[in-house]
């Protein structure tokens, strides 16, 4: 009977201390959840441009199916982070019918199927969703070069897109030239808004104005 | 988690009080031991952190007074949170995030073990076990994960000593300190060798 009760304490202490593994989502804030991710055209020369043009809403964009275009507070927010930014890079915001030389895009992603820091051609699932009509380009295709990944999302994110619209003329394509992707807790939060922008800029040193 | 502790130092307590006083030859025993352990080599680019998480434990079978022969096994919990910094990726693309890292490893071993002095008050020992590891690979960008499970190579030489609770008993504390080699590779991790040391109880199950 003693052996059987020390057998059964022995076994509880094991695990116990098994149980002691420490969780690491249980120790991250809702801040140091957040990836913040950004891509660019090698090729594409940033300092080369010097205006550009934002869009007037965000394209929602639900399981890969355009929802519609809407424009919240927190858009209105990301939009106005975005004008703030891009100005403090060197660039001069002009309206669309003025002929930007880059265009800006944003979208909130929301997907509900899995998966972690994998590239399956992001923009190309995305791009889409914004009709070149809208920078006066009808009936234009969009090209992203192949180093565009992509990430299967689990939940929600905030997508913004940089098209070089300075050449998108003479080479009849809608050029991306960079992307940045905002993923993890409280993305959608009104009042984290700007740092996602500076988040996203901070570490693109190379998009800046040369004028 | 305070609760578990509370349970954990009862259920000691109650070890410790049901020594029984028989010696190791022909003796089934069991040894657990709470365990810090500190990762060492290739392991601290991944984790450099001690641990203050694991435990190791034996079953052996006394072949005389000295020599007892068993299984080995234990848990190990690793974790170490890297602040937010950029990270560049193979294709170009930049990721800012904090990193976390959290690896748990389980060996389960053929054991042996020598005792020097049986019947003193203190009695050295040493020990090794030779086995595989299971090793559970965790790691979080933000919060999104990227997990392995892997099995793997594992010996773990260890010295100690039994102190028993009364002179010639098998019941008593343990004192020990032990390395535990682990050659496992996944993604940057490679290898997860690491130094232990403990404090346990020993009594026989029969």
């Amino acid at each position: 009977m003693k052996s059987i009760l020390l057998t059964i304490s022995a076994a509880a202490v094991m695990g116990l201390l098994g149980s002691c593994t420490k969780e690491p989502l249980n120790n991250l804030t809702e801040d140091e959840s957040r990836i913040y991710i950004t891509n660019r055209d090698s090729s594409a020369n940033f300092s080369s441009y010097t205006t550009f043009s934002i869009v007037d809403s965000v394209s929602v964009i639900s399981n890969n199916r355009l929802e519609g275009k809407d424009i919240t507070a927190y858009d209105a927010a990301v939009i106005d982070a975005l004008k703030t930014r891009l100005q403090q890079q060197g660039y001069t915001l002009v309206s669309k019918s003025q002929s930007p030389d880059i265009g800006i895009n944003v979208s909130r992603i929301y997907n509900t199927y899995s998966g972690i820091v994998s590239y399956p051609d992001y923009w190309g699932s995305y791009y889409g969703y914004w009709d070149p009509f809208y920078w006066g380009y009808p009936g234009y295709g969009y090209g992203f070069p192949t180093w565009y990944g992509s990430y299967q999302i689990t939940e929600g994110a905030l997508s913004i897109d940089a098209l070089d619209l300075k050449d998108a003329g003479a080479e009849k394509q809608i050029k991306g030239v960079w992307m940045g992707l905002v993923r993890g807790s409280g993305v959608f939060r009104t009042q984290n808004a700007a740092n996602h922008i500076k988040s996203l800029f901070d570490q693109s040193t190379y998009f800046k104005s040369g004028q | 988690m305070k609760t578990s502790y509370k349970i954990i130092a009862v259920l000691i307590a109650g070890l410790f009080t049901a020594g029984v006083t028989q010696a190791q030859e022909g003796r089934l025993n069991l040894n657990i031991n709470y365990s810090i352990n500190t990762p060492t080599g290739n392991f601290k680019d991944v984790i450099d952190k001690t641990s203050y998480r694991s435990w190791a434990a034996s079953l052996l079978y006394g072949i005389n007074d000295k020599l007892s022969i068993g299984l080995g096994t234990g848990f190990q919990d690793f974790y170490q949170k890297y602040p937010r910094q950029v990270y560049k990726l193979d294709d170009g693309s930049d990721i800012s995030a904090v990193l976390t890292n959290s690896i748990q490893a389980i060996p389960v071993l053929a054991q042996v073990q020598y005792n020097f002095t049986p019947q003193s008050a203190i009695q050295p020992y040493v020990g090794v076990g030779v086995g595989g590891n299971l090793v559970l690979y965790r790691q979080y960008v933000g919060e999104f994960e990227n997990s392995k499970s892997k099995f793997g190579f594992a010996a773990r030489p260890e010295a100690g000593i039994f102190v028993p609770f009364r002179k010639g008993g098998p019941s008593g504390i343990t004192l020990r300190a032990d390395y535990n080699y682990m050659p496992v590779k996944y993604n940057d991790l490679d290898g997860m060798s690491n130094w232990g040391a403990g404090i346990g109880v020993k009594f026989p199950l029969q």
